[in-house]
């Protein structure tokens, strides 16, 4: 690492071959230089520096950080119900998933826990969101390996998905669904109705997908065996979520660390042995499958039970007649005005959640204020960056966008 | 005055100018239009959109492409400071022009008069010319002095030693069956219902995945694979030029197209070329046009169902099972003319 121009402790560029007002960088003999992004149409938000020698790359440089905002530092500003519609911008499209540990962080230090229904709800917007994450995934997947009807199927099935979010929470993106306490609203009358069609509508699809995409023969040459993670890699990187799962390591939060009610819904969470671009394919697949399953429990325990307050009892007896009488009229409960300027007691918490991408994690101190003194994200996606620095090298150019794919990475996340 | 007129009929409907300007450019440019109307609509049937829509919704946006076609020449075409620019400007204009150079080799009617050229040698003379426009294709991705146009046009020449050989071997079997390299011989030879891909399916099969591998056609649009060369050889190019570009291709397929439907589908037989301009020229040209439509139609489907192969397995997929397969039909070929069943 010689020759590092700095300026003012910066590291900026390479000066190598000594060249006048010039960065340079040597390379390697035959070795060709790529950059896949940040304004490439196979990369995203992000950029790999590739060297390859002919059609194998022999080194790869994951480069993360073109959206990152601050988020850490911008929820020191701002009160505590305002961290919710920040952290969603990390996922938008898996909004309750992404912000769910960050609200039962907060709830730790305040000692409070959400009611029942309340948990029913945000699991059920939590498993529809990774629903839709998943196929937004696939979509993306299948445009990168030139299949167009795979990348046109999963966006138009997610509209379902994600239109039974906005009927829920009223935002077909960033729900802001979980709040302190509980959650903004309770379902409206039909809505498990639509939820169960949906359900039978996508395991339909899910066989059509298998018969185009997972069992078409030029997708399953292009994905077996490319792209391995081996269970020892995968544990050593800390990689997490369905790629972890379809190397072999049987490990979901929702499963090891249950939380809301997951403990009380029955599900498996498939593993995979074999570790490439194919098994991973299938991981998301199966995963959709036990989404479904849980969703239908969640059907089938709203439809048993009547409606009951959604907000704990500290928020809910400062909220006027008028609050609930709307909200027994129409299940929608406003935000009551003591979030506004909402204190939490000092002390720290830690929590986690399975997003659709893997685990994500908040540490939050507070020091008694009505903003958090300090927030720390560790997001899935920014574990999963690492791995294409280990697995790519070896492979050839055109495997790069189906291992990238394959990882179903999402910069915004990553970068936070 | 209709001594005029005559005389500008005579010049239009001279065999050279008619074969290379209407039957070469106009005709397969008007059936490009409509293969890329058919694509994106099957396409879009597939994966349930509606497709081109908004552009002339009385025939289902039919005008989609002409509108594209009309953005492309009014947009600015931008030739960078570090491309190499003689060799930038002029290897699309010459891949465009040898794509269709080799349909004045090939023969629309049995009828002599009606022959641009001597037909004798003419599987073997368009054949050759087919071979030629790729070159062109590597030429303008090294004159880009772009990384990802190089690697475009390194693909290009990857899967020209792995497409010619096959396609050529499998043209060559019609060749083989008849004893002959005239094309009005071979289409003659395929009278009643002994067409080619009836009698020699390998070669046939061979054919067509040459001609899907040679235009980039899917699962092996390789050479211009966006998600990771961008466009290809293509990337540096804007506006008329990369129009230009693309439109070849698709030219180069329905000429490949044509010379199937010539080879494998009876030409224009059923049909028997009659006497005049009209019996004798026009409606055999059109049942040939018909069928390498029909064909196009085939090609275009593919982008729906499949994704792309990987490079190597491309390269793998002609060495390993195309190779062998045209060498097979090129046996089967000569059996076949052993055996007298032509």
């Amino acid at each position: 690492m010689s020759g590092i121009i700095r300026t003012q402790g910066a590291q900026v560029g390479f000066n190598d071959l000594k060249l006048p007002g010039m960065w340079s960088r040597k390379i390697g003999k035959d070795l060709y230089e790529i950059f896949i992004g940040p304004q490439h149409p196979g990369s995203g938000h992000m950029r790999i520096v590739i060297r390859v020698d002919g059609d194998v790359i022999v080194e790869a440089d994951p480069d993360m950080g073109y959206v990152h905002r601050t988020m850490e530092k911008l929820s020191e500003v701002r009160t505590w119900i305002k961290g919710i519609p920040l952290f969603e911008r990390m996922a938008i499209h898996d909004a309750c998933n992404v912000t769910l540990p960050y609200v039962r962080a907060v709830e730790k230090l305040m000692d409070i826990e959400a009611p029942e229904r309340a948990k029913y709800l945000r699991v059920l917007l939590c498993e529809i969101n990774r629903i839709a994450a998943f196929l937004y995934g696939f979509g993306i997947f299948g445009v990168f390996l030139g299949h167009s009807t795979m990348y046109m199927w999963p966006f138009g099935d997610r509209e379902v998905w994600v239109e039974l979010a906005e009927w829920l929470t009223g935002a077909r993106l960033t729900h802001s669904y979980p709040v302190f306490g509980g959650v903004r609203r309770d379902v409206p009358a039909g809505f498990t109705d639509a939820l169960r069609k949906a359900i039978r509508y996508m395991r339909k699809r899910l066989e059509d997908y298998r018969k185009i995409f997972v069992d078409n023969p030029v997708i399953r040459a292009r994905l077996e065996g490319v792209g391995v993670i081996p269970k020892n890699l995968a544990i050593e990187l800390g990689i997490t979520g369905p790629n972890l799962r379809a190397s072999g390591v049987k490990y979901d939060v929702r499963l090891n660390h249950p939380y809301e009610v997951y403990d009380q819904l029955d599900f498996e969470i498939p593993v995979f042995q074999e570790g490439d671009a194919y098994a991973r394919v299938w991981q998301r697949v199966e995963e959709i499958k036990q989404s479904l399953n849980i969703l239908e429990q969640v059907a089938d325990w709203l439809d048993k039970h009547p409606r009951t307050p959604i907000l704990h009892d500290k928020f809910w007896k400062t909220a006027p007649p008028l609050y609930k009488k709307i909200f027994e009229e129409t299940g929608r409960a406003k935000l009551g005005a003591v979030y506004a300027i909402m204190k939490v007691p000092a002390g720290k918490a830690y929590e986690r959640a399975e997003t659709a991408r893997g685990e994500i994690s908040y540490y939050v101190e507070s020091n008694g204020g009505n903003k958090p003194y300090r927030i720390r994200i560790h997001s899935a996606s920014a574990r999963n960056a690492l791995v294409y620095k280990y697995i790519v090298p070896g492979h050839r150019v055109m495997d790069l966008p189906a291992i990238y794919g394959s990882i179903d990475y999402f910069p915004p996340e990553a970068d936070r | 005055m209709s001594g005029i007129l005559d005389a500008i009929i005579k010049i239009i409907t001279w065999p050279p100018l008619w074969q290379l300007v209407v039957l070469g450019l106009l005709i397969p440019l008007g059936v490009v239009v409509f293969i890329l109307w058919f694509e994106r609509k099957t396409a879009a049937r597939v994966q349930r959109r509606i497709g081109p829509y908004h552009v002339s919704p009385k025939i289902a946006g039919g005008l989609q492409l002409i509108a594209d076609l009309m953005r492309y020449m009014f947009q600015e075409v931008i030739i960078p400071k570090t491309v190499d620019k003689f060799p930038f400007i002029v290897a699309p204009l010459a891949a465009l022009i040898l794509s269709i150079v080799p349909v004045v080799a090939i023969p629309f009617t049995s009828i002599e008069a009606y022959f641009p050229i001597d037909m004798s040698y003419s599987l073997i003379i368009s054949l050759a010319l087919l071979t030629l426009s790729p070159l062109f294709i590597i030429l303008s991705g090294w004159a880009s002095n772009n990384k990802f146009s190089v690697i475009g046009g390194m693909r290009e020449a990857y899967l020209i030693t792995a497409y010619e050989l096959v396609a050529v071997l499998a043209f060559l079997s019609a060749g083989a069956i008849t004893g002959s390299f005239n094309l009005v011989d071979i289409v003659e030879a395929q009278s009643g219902v002994k067409w080619f891909i009836i009698l020699n399916p390998l070669a046939f099969a061979a054919a067509f995945i040459g001609v899907l591998l040679s235009t980039s056609g899917f699962p092996f649009e390789i050479a211009e694979s966006e998600h990771e060369v961008v466009a290809g050889a293509f990337t540096e190019y804007s506006g008329l030029v990369y129009g230009m570009n693309m439109g070849a291709a698709y030219l180069k397929r329905m000429i490949f197209s044509i010379m199937i439907a010539v080879v494998f589908l009876g030409g224009w037989q059923p049909y028997t070329p009659g006497e005049g301009f009209i019996a004798g020229y026009l409606v055999p040209s059109i049942v040939i046009l018909i069928k390498a439509t029909v064909l196009m139609m085939i090609f275009s489907f593919f982008r729906a169902v499949y994704g792309r192969y990987r490079l190597d397995q491309a390269l793998d997929i002609a060495w390993k099972i195309l190779f062998p397969l045209a060498v097979l039909g090129f046996g089967l070929g000569l059996l076949e003319a052993y055996l007298g069943i032509i």
